[in-house]
């Protein structure tokens, strides 16, 4: 596994609000990072650092392999123009247009590609359909689809389950596995703990003016998800009952 | 019918106002798509507005020419624009305020100044449009802003759409985002500026926005909006020109945007897109055949 995104004594914010401090810890090829945090403590911000659209306050950013051609990157839907006069083969093909290459036309293999990323994110059927008459998990497919044109070794997805139903979060899921066994490093922000245990391999938990990156075991402990302002004391014992009574924990956290 | 154009055709400022709208509607057609996609359409109003002291100062101190009316209006375009954004950004106002505020300053400036310096121009051509004033320079100016757009949208045209349809994305992977956006701003200016003579001030804009929405309606994909958009302001053109050409005393702005109102009105009540839209998931089946 090669480190392909390092920082070294991060600080993140914005003038007048530091949001953490000193955060040193890399990124892997071949592992799913969870980015985790409550509202506002900086998930977004994290990554819009990592697509430099914005400077850290201090620290070192550090490519090792030098900073990857093309990055694959989901936005939240929220600045998505969903009435946009496109179909969703086109919309997947944008992820194909590395660099906007301008005027030149996607040649046969190209085609092909589209095609078969829009089968694996279970879109093909509806490949000629404007997206203002998709529902939220089908257009949530089609991004997914251009992702995967994207071909990136380092893919950012932000908050991709916010408006998908339950079935196809489990789909796109499957893709993100593919990605992490193909050697990809994804980032993916999430907020469902359950699908972070059994699909990332680290996570970096936000809040609290704290950052703590660890494996998903080390970070996922109910004390740091309290101490960091993730959850209430009575959420994180109820998430963690089993746990908790299984091993007799002291729970004096709670 | 045929005598009829035969005579309106033999004049010649008939024939100019014909070809030289003929080659703006091709101008004006994708950047009112963009406009219209890119949730603009009251800002390229308002941006209207805002270049007519730059087009009277450059007109009362320089004259007429082709020259004052394009260094006038970029200026005001260009200083408005910067003005906006920066009382949106560093006052508490938002841009459409900020905006809507500058424009009415501009607006009211231009006709004081036009007026107090006794112009030789009625202010209703100044206003709407004649189609008399089109003469040799106008002529050049609509061809040269034509195909300035037309150059710069075989190159701004992928990075538009993306930057349209996903804004976060489109920052993410472009090297120099603002220069989309600030590109075509500039475009928008020239646009306008071509537009003047023929539909005046208050009316250029009118051309990019009717026929963009009209198109709206029947378009299901980039391609069928812009060759519709192009398609309803011709015609809104030709048919404008002709009606302002049978009542003499009609300006041509409002002539050819009345038409192109008209395409609007029938759009939005005919098409898949308008009030006869389906639910969501059927009218697909529609729209999927007209490109």
């Amino acid at each position: 596994m090669q480190p392909v995104f390092k920082v070294r004594d991060l600080s993140l914010g914005y003038p007048g609000k530091t949001l953490f401090e000193h955060l040193s810890f890399s990124i892997e090829s071949g592992t799913t990072l969870a980015l985790l945090g409550a509202n506002g403590s900086g998930k977004s911000t994290f990554v819009k650092m990592m697509l430099n659209l914005l400077s850290p306050l201090s620290g070192e950013v550090i490519w090792p392999a030098g900073r990857p051609r093309e990055i694959g990157y989901l936005a939240q839907m929220a600045e998505f123009d969903s009435r946009f006069p496109i179909r969703v083969r086109d919309l997947a093909a944008m992820g194909a247009w590395g660099g906007f290459g301008m005027r030149r036309r996607l040649d046969r293999d190209g085609h092909m590609r589209v095609a078969a990323a829009l089968e694996e994110a279970g879109v093909l059927g509806i490949a000629d359909q404007p997206i203002h008459t998709l529902s939220g998990g089908q257009l949530q497919r089609a991004l997914f689809a251009r992702v995967i044109l994207q071909d990136a070794p380092l893919i950012l997805l932000d908050e991709p389950f916010a408006a998908v139903d339950q079935h196809t979060e489990a789909h796109l899921l499957t893709i993100i596995d593919r990605w992490r066994h193909e050697g990809r490093a994804v980032v993916l922000v999430i907020h469902d703990l359950s699908s972070v245990l059994d699909h990332c391999t680290h996570a970096l938990l936000l809040g609290g003016g704290e950052a703590a990156y660890g494996s998903v075991n080390e970070v996922l402990t109910p004390k740091r998800l309290v101490q960091q302002k993730y959850m209430s004391e009575s959420q994180a014992a109820w998430m963690f009952r089993d746990a908790l009574s299984d091993t007799k924990k002291d729970t004096s956290y709670v | 019918m045929f005598d009829f154009f035969a005579e309106m055709w033999s004049f010649a400022f008939m024939q100019r106002a014909f070809v030289a709208t003929t080659v703006l509607s091709a101008s004006v057609a994708p950047v009112g798509a963009f406009l219209v996609l890119r949730r603009l359409s009251l800002a390229g109003e308002a941006m209207a507005h805002a270049i007519t002291p730059g087009i009277v100062i450059g007109f009362v101190t320089a004259g007429l020419s082709v020259l004052s009316l394009l260094i006038g209006g970029l200026i005001a375009g260009v200083g408005v624009a910067v003005l906006t954004s920066l009382l949106a950004r560093k006052t508490i106002l938002r841009s459409d305020a900020s905006l809507a505020s500058l424009y009415l300053i501009a607006l009211a400036a231009g006709i004081f100044i036009l007026s107090a310096a006794g112009s030789a121009i009625p202010l209703k051509s100044f206003l709407f449009g004649s189609i008399l004033g089109i003469e040799d320079a106008s002529m050049v100016l609509v061809g040269g802003v034509a195909t300035v757009t037309l150059l710069s949208f075989s190159v701004l045209l992928r990075p538009l759409i993306v930057s349209t349809c996903d804004p976060v994305f489109f920052e993410a992977r472009a090297r120099w985002p603002w220069l989309v956006d600030q590109g075509f701003m500039l475009l928008l200016v020239l646009n306008l500026l071509a537009a003047f003579k023929t539909l005046g001030t208050l009316m250029a804009v009118g051309l990019m926005i009717l026929p963009a929405t009209a198109a709206r309606y029947w378009a299901a994909t980039i391609t069928g909006q812009l060759v519709l958009g192009f398609v309803f302001a011709l015609l809104s053109c030709w048919i404008g020109l002709t009606l302002s050409y049978i009542f003499p005393n009609t300006p041509s702005g409002p002539a050819i945007v009345l038409v192109a109102g008209a395409f609007f009105l029938i759009s939005a009540l005919c098409a898949p897109l308008g009030f006869g839209r389906k639910s969501r998931k059927q009218s697909h089946k529609d729209i999927t055949s007209l490109t």
